[in-house]
């Protein structure tokens, strides 16, 4: 299963992406789980200029702001990063 | 960009011919990417803060204090705790660090284009003291406000260099300090690339003033020098030529869209707030331009006016801010004039309609 990281925003405005393969059996007991129960959207906090991660396993995807890229969140976008060094479209 | 209707939260800005591009660039994006992946192992808890001090305090009566600038800079020795120690207060002697002494100068150049141009006391229009920390982070490819500060890292020093190089970015930062005060343009869709052109606006004003240039003789470029030499480009966005600010073998082309044709629906970016600014951007540019002379006069003014206008929209569209912006120039300037009519014709030549 494939974990993509797209990272947004930031006053450049340039978008990165990056992305890992994992098998289905680390994805299902570490990553999937953890996309259920995103960090509570709040459009209120939107921070200027602060990045924004569109994260997604498989077909789960969540989108959240660099301020909730804590824990267990930023285990998986350091998993996606550490991956394989490519960098390709989201499916 | 590339988008599937069935996940529309995987939608990518990125073509796919840049995304083989940065592939095929491992070495290049190597630094980058290291730096950004500590960046995101030191990822601290950000202050949750910027919903308050939404209203400048009301000045007491008779008060003998005059609004005035009380600059302080801290350092975050490279780590991520806000606000850091502090480096140079309002007065004091130049320390030995460029960004720290850049950082200063910054926060002074952008009070007083406010100050001189506006009659407005920093971002709260009643002499809040202006803050920064510089060295947030280690390789930290970003800059920020963080509804109470300016915060700016060093760069990774492959892609960019330290953020603080830049006076349109300090003045930046602290033009959304100022749209939290004013406009309180909400962050997402075309408000927030309201917010952020506003922001760019006032950036390229920052620097026009202190350098003394008219419109014909500015740059319109924001972010000018961030890039380190491995990097083909001028800049972060080109407010007059938006599209064009870079076009590098690794970061690909400046995707700014010059005009409404080029809008761009993304659910990156909030919304590609900062790609789609390049629409009221140029338009800004185009009637500064027609007006000649100092952009930070009618121009600005003129902005500055519309953003200061009570209860002004949060959600505002482009269509909306534009005829906001030809209701202010009539009615600083009269109907009909020279003003109305330039930002009149440069929403026009960026096909937003008034």
């Amino acid at each position: 299963m494939r974990l993509v990281v797209v990272r947004s925003g930031g006053i450049a405005g340039m978008t990165r992406t990056w992305s890992s393969e994992v098998s289905s059996q680390e994805a299902e007991e570490r990553w999937l789980p953890l996309l259920q129960d995103p960090p509570a959207a709040d459009a209120q906090k939107d921070v200027p200029d602060r990045f924004t991660y569109e994260i997604s396993v498989g077909k789960a995807a969540v989108t959240i702001p660099e301020e909730s890229l804590q824990g267990r969140w930023r285990e998986l976008v350091d998993r996606a990063r550490k991956g394989n060094g490519e960098a390709r479209a989201p499916e | 960009m590339t988008c599937s209707a069935k996940s529309p939260t995987s939608c990518s800005i990125v073509p796919p011919y840049l995304l083989a591009r940065i592939a095929e660039h491992p070495d290049r994006l190597a630094a980058a990417a290291d730096a950004a992946k500590r960046t995101l192992l030191e990822q601290p808890a950000v202050v949750e803060s910027r919903m308050q001090h939404r209203t400048a305090p009301i000045p007491g009566s008779g008060t003998a204090l005059t609004p005035k600038l009380r600059r302080t800079v801290f350092d975050a020795g490279q780590k991520q705790d806000l606000p850091g120690i502090p480096v140079r207060t309002e007065g004091a002697p130049p320390t030995s660090d460029p960004a720290a002494d850049e950082a200063y100068d910054g926060l002074g150049a952008t009070y007083n284009l406010f100050s001189d141009a506006y009659g407005r006391s920093s971002v709260d229009g009643a002499g809040r003291p202006l803050h920064a920390t510089v060295h947030y982070g280690r390789g930290y490819d970003n800059a920020f406000w963080d509804g109470n500060q300016m915060v700016l890292g060093d760069g990774d020093g492959e892609v960019f260099e330290r953020f603080s190089k830049s006076l349109t970015v300090i003045g930046h930062e602290l033009a959304h300090g100022v749209i939290q005060y004013t406009a309180r343009l909400v962050y997402r869709g075309q408000a927030g690339a309201l917010n952020e052109s506003v922001s760019d606006v006032f950036g390229a004003l920052v620097e026009q003033k202190f350098l003394g240039q008219s419109a014909g003789e500015a740059s319109w470029l924001i972010g000018e020098g961030l890039f380190t030499p491995a990097v083909s480009g001028q800049g972060l966005r080109s407010m007059s030529a938006p599209g064009t600010a870079y076009d590098d073998d690794v970061l690909g082309k400046d995707p700014q869209p010059a005009d409404m044709s080029g809008y761009v629906e993304t659910s990156a970016d909030n919304g590609g707030v900062h790609l789609n600014s390049g629409i009221p951007n140029r338009a800004f540019y185009l009637a500064a331009s027609r007006l000649g002379g100092y952009a930070w006069e009618r121009a600005g003014q003129i902005w500055y006016d519309t953003i200061t206008e009570p209860n002004f929209p949060a959600d505002c569209t482009f269509s909306l801010f534009a005829a906001a912006t030809v209701t202010a120039a009539e009615k600083r300037y009269g109907a009909g004039g020279a003003e109305s009519s330039a930002v009149q014709a440069a929403w026009k030549e960026v096909n937003v309609v008034v």
